[in-house]
């Protein structure tokens, strides 16, 4: 029996279709076939959260997800975000904040941090401390990180940014 | 005398500035280019099959059945790869084998007829993906006879235990000693002896990026192009020359974005060997990444050291001399080119720091075990910063003194003798009593013990915990007297350039992984040239381009070496280009200026050359200049007059008696790091070593059985901090003392990984102290806490 499915599925707003292995991780098809390489792996097995993208507006780790489930969904990596060479206000609050070092891990906080601000932009630092604790990073000791998300809800609330 | 140099103004500048990282934008798109990233045409894909026992003899490897799965390519075993390389002795490139006393065997890629520890490499398949090399591996069948495993000092110091490397014939990897000052005369007028055994355990770097490698051979051109996730472009090609008997000028070492590191990129691994090898023999690149399984595995582990110490002391507090027995536990294959047992002499080596002790004598011995690889971890001399903190906690203790107390009395100050180290290493400038001062004030130590006092009553255990480190990064120097400030690493070479389009190309022999060197170098260039910082692009990462480093990022380098390169080669430059100016605007060179990219006389901004137009004049006009004239500059730095970075730190914890869980409640730093290039670097670089250090003490330990698993082979296991282990930090910097007229940048990479151990640790005990609990061992897990206070047994 053939191991092979078609799927479809829209990613960064570009439909895309295709056979894949059934065994085939959204991680692997988003870095391999649509060659986004922007979405890490840090360890394959769902604790580091590099891999983190939104699928249909949920934060999901695309190492633990198997491209077959995201048939028929909608998918933002880290290069949906920017508008041209405008950055989205979470990767300019990160940039601002001098939130990550090596930036292995950044693309995943980016995307935890865009669901979490869309669901509660005025989230504190508690929540976003909580919120983030599924990802690892391993250079910056956090703060930064934490003051970026909370940059960008106050850009959300104050000067009226689009997440 | 110190010469002291008036701090530059900051804002009008761009050196003290918190400029935004240009990195930054690639980064946060998606735009990086890590190891993974790179795909080659024709590329092919591997996968080691790795040792599931600690110790035995390997009798098989059958790859039949993986040989005959559609999409293999090859498959080599041991004996394919010793067949194809010359045995490595880890250090032999640069020497470091013949350190006296050191073991140094003769081993492969894979492993040939022995495997000696979980995670020991013994195939290689090579296939059209990493899927069905990974398949492949399952498919092989191996047969080992299994040997009694060494785990533990005693084990490895057993002579009726089997040698791991039978070429040494014993699990000595090396022994030293050491005797500096007078110490029987010092322990002679001690009033007191004290004794303590102190214990760090294995931990890792664990960058988020584990390790990966793309080996591609060019038969045409006989050229071997490595693609690696490094800190040492150039070391790898210098190490991996003599294995694979390919000419150093034919091996060139690419490498882009790198996702940490942390000291465990520096060298050659045994799996670039065999990736090498492989690739030579198909004449395809061949690509490895690693997985998080592997690399907790088999990427190296770092620490693991213990001292049996007794130190004399008087009754106030004084700390006359130590003798010290330090063992450190190497794992097996030696780390090329630092095989780690040459860090148990860095133990005794390094114990003084800011002490004014009058002798120390240690014996030193490491050992060979069926553990991964030691390798260098952010600070690999930390252990020696550990076990002086540590043990100044414990003379308070015994003695009844509060340790900031035995701080004051026991660190050297500025100016008064002994102005010199034991070793002889000028204690020129340093400011560890001021930060200690500092550091009391701002966490409020009286206040802090009536806080504590009040707790306790309530049944809540808060401790305080203070340590302070120097590190010699790069340490005073005298530029008429020695010209090694770059130490065994050599002077810092930084290529300068104006290019046609008026831009300023700046070549670093440095390769970042995180430091943010396309900023701060560009910040120093700024300054010196008069260019904008948006008109400085800093190259990095391709051996056919940079100058020859050994190591290239790494030792809290950067700061001092290739800042002072890029400032002297910058200055060196604008010589050049207001020399071609004068001559071209008729005006002497003392009248010019540049600024925002443009000479001009001084006075009259609306009128002079655009650096793009000299440029074009000196490529196309040559005649119009002076002859041999090129606006590039090479220029090699050894250090300036340096100075000691160092740092005091202190933290709050509350320890929950009842789960053993530690809440670190204050984190207080005051550093001393010179002038900082960009604050906001500096303060990332310290946040993310505390958080290491932290973590190292509350979660991280890289455990194995004592039959020889590994028992922390996932994140589920082999715990990291998260956000909410860690608070915010308070960072604070001393008026620093400036030695160099020109170059006060000082390393700041290492020093919150070497001395927040020890803050953590003294603050639990400061925690629990009235409950009899004494800390001897780094690491403070849940379970060894409530141990500690009896609650369960070990």
């Amino acid at each position: 029996m053939s191991t092979e499915r078609s799927i479809g599925l829209t990613v960064n707003g570009t439909p895309w279709s295709g056979e894949v292995d059934v065994r085939t991780t959204l991680a692997d098809l988003l870095r391999g076939e649509l060659a986004l390489t922007g979405t890490h792996l840090g360890c394959e097995h769902g604790v580091c959260g590099a891999c983190t993208v939104l699928v249909e507006g949920a934060a999901a780790r695309s190492c633990l997800m198997l491209a077959v489930q995201a048939d028929g969904g909608e998918v933002v990596t880290v290069e949906g975000l920017a508008d041209g060479e405008v950055l989205h206000p979470v990767q300019q609050a990160f940039w601002e904040s001098f939130a990550f070092q090596c930036g292995f891990c950044t693309p995943g906080f980016v995307m935890s941090a865009v669901a979490l601000l869309r669901e509660n932009p005025d989230a504190d630092e508690a929540e976003v401390r909580e919120t983030l604790s599924g990802n690892v990073c391993r250079c910056s000791g956090y703060q930064t990180i934490v003051e970026g998300v909370l940059l960008a809800g106050r850009k959300v609330r104050d000067e009226g940014a689009v997440l | 005398m110190t010469d002291t140099v008036e701090e530059p103004a900051i804002g009008a500048r761009s050196v003290g500035a918190r400029v935004k990282r240009a990195e930054d934008p690639r980064i946060l798109t998606g735009r990086g280019r890590y190891i993974d990233d790179v795909t080659l045409p024709g590329m092919l894909h591997a996968a080691f099959m790795r040792s599931v026992v600690p110790h035995g003899r390997l009798l098989a490897v059958d790859t039949s059945e993986a040989l005959a799965l559609p999409g293999v390519v090859a498959i080599y075993t041991g004996a394919d790869i010793a067949a194809r390389t010359t045995a490595c002795h880890a250090g032999s490139v640069v020497g470091m084998n013949m350190m006296p006393g050191l073991a140094s065997p003769a081993f492969h890629g894979l492993a040939t007829d022995r495997v000696r520890f979980v995670g020991d490499p013994i195939a290689l398949v090579v296939a059209e993906s990493r899927s069905i090399a990974e398949d492949a591996i399952e498919l092989i069948v191996e047969d080992y006879e299994p040997l009694d495993p060494i785990v533990s000092y005693e084990d490895a110091l057993d002579p009726a235990k089997p040698a791991i490397f039978e070429d040494i014939g014993d699990n000595i990897a090396m022994r030293g000693e050491m005797v500096i000052g007078d110490i029987d005369a010092a322990f002679a007028k001690a009033d007191r002896v004290i004794r303590a055994s102190v214990h760090v355990h294995r931990h890792s770097p664990v960058p988020m990026e584990g390790r990966g490698t793309i080996a591609s051979w060019d038969a045409d051109a006989d050229q071997l192009t490595i693609h690696s996730s490094t800190q040492s472009p150039h070391m790898i090609r210098m190490l991996i020359s003599p294995q694979i008997d390919v000419p150093m000028e034919k091996i060139r070492v690419i490498s882009g974005d790198v996702g940490g590191a942390f000291g465990l990129k520096t060298g050659l691994f045994r799996e670039d060997v065999a990736l090498a090898a492989a690739s030579i023999d198909l004449g395809r690149p061949v690509k490895w990444i690693e997985d998080r399984i592997e690399h907790l595995s088999s990427a190296g582990q770092a620490r693991e050291e213990m001292a049996d110490m007794e130190v004399a002391v008087t009754n106030d507090g004084l700390l006359l001399a130590v003798r010290m027995d330090v063992k450190l536990n190497s794992g097996a294959y030696p780390c090329d080119p630092f095989p780690g047992a040459m860090y148990a002499g860095s133990v005794s080596g390094s114990f003084q720091g800011p002490l004014k002790i009058e002798a120390i004598a240690a014996t030193t011995t490491a050992v060979f075990s069926n553990k991964a690889t030691y390798v260098a971890y952010r600070g690999p001399w930390a252990t020696a910063d550990f076990m002086r903190e540590r043990l100044l906690d414990i003379v308070a203790r015994e003695l009844d003194l509060e340790p900031i107390d035995v701080r004051r009395r026991n660190y050297a100050v500025r100016d008064e003798p002994p102005l010199t180290m034991l070793t002889g290493q000028s204690l020129d400038g340093i400011t560890i009593h001021e930060q200690l001062e500092q550091a009391a004030e701002i966490i409020d130590w009286p206040a802090f013990r009536r806080r504590q006092a009040t707790a306790r009553s309530e049944g809540r255990y808060l401790g305080l915990g203070i340590a302070a480190y120097l590190e010699s990064a790069p340490g005073p120097r005298n530029p008429e007297t020695d010209d090694q400030a770059g130490g065994i690493m050599g002077p810092e070479h930084t290529i300068v350039s104006v290019l046609r389009d008026g831009s300023i190309d700046i070549v670093t022999q440095q390769h970042p992984h995180g430091q943010g060197h396309e900023t701060t170098l560009a910040q120093v260039a700024s300054d010196e040239l008069g260019v904008p910082f948006e008109r400085i692009h800093v190259r990095y990462g391709d051996t056919d381009i940079t100058p020859v480093a050994l190591v290239a990022t790494g030792g809290s380098r950067a700061a001092t070496m290739a800042n002072g390169a890029v400032l002297h080669g910058a200055r060196e430059l604008r010589g050049k280009i207001v020399s071609v100016a004068s001559d071209l605007l008729e005006a002497s060179v003392d009248d010019l200026e540049i600024v925002d990219g443009t000479v001009s006389v001084r006075g009259t901004p609306g009128i002079g050359l655009p650096l793009d137009e000299i440029a074009r004049i000196v490529e196309e006009e040559p005649e119009r200049v002076a002859e041999g004239t090129e606006l590039v500059v090479n220029r090699a730095f050894h250090g300036g007059r340096g100075g000691w970075s160092g740092g005091t730190h202190c933290c709050v914890v509350e320890v929950d008696v009842e789960t053993g869980l530690v809440s670190v409640e204050r984190y207080v730093v005051v550093e001393d790091c010179g002038v900082p290039v960009n604050p906001a670097i500096v303060e990332g670089q310290i946040r993310g070593g505390v958080t290491q250090g932290i973590g190292a003490v509350l979660l991280e330990h890289a455990a194995y059985g004592e039959d020889g698993e590994l028992l922390s082979s996932t994140f589920m296991d082999y715990l990291l901090p998260t956000t909410t282990l860690v608070p915010n930090f308070e960072i604070h910097h001393v008026q620093s003392i400036l030695r160099d007229p020109d170059v006060n940048f000082r390393g700041v990479g290492e020093g919150g990984m070497i001395v927040a151990p020890a803050t953590v640790t003294n603050a639990i005990e400061d925690a629990l102290a009235t409950l009899g609990v004494r800390v001897r061992d780094q690491h403070l897990s849940p379970a060894k806490i409530l141990e500690l206070l009896g609650t369960v047994t070990g």
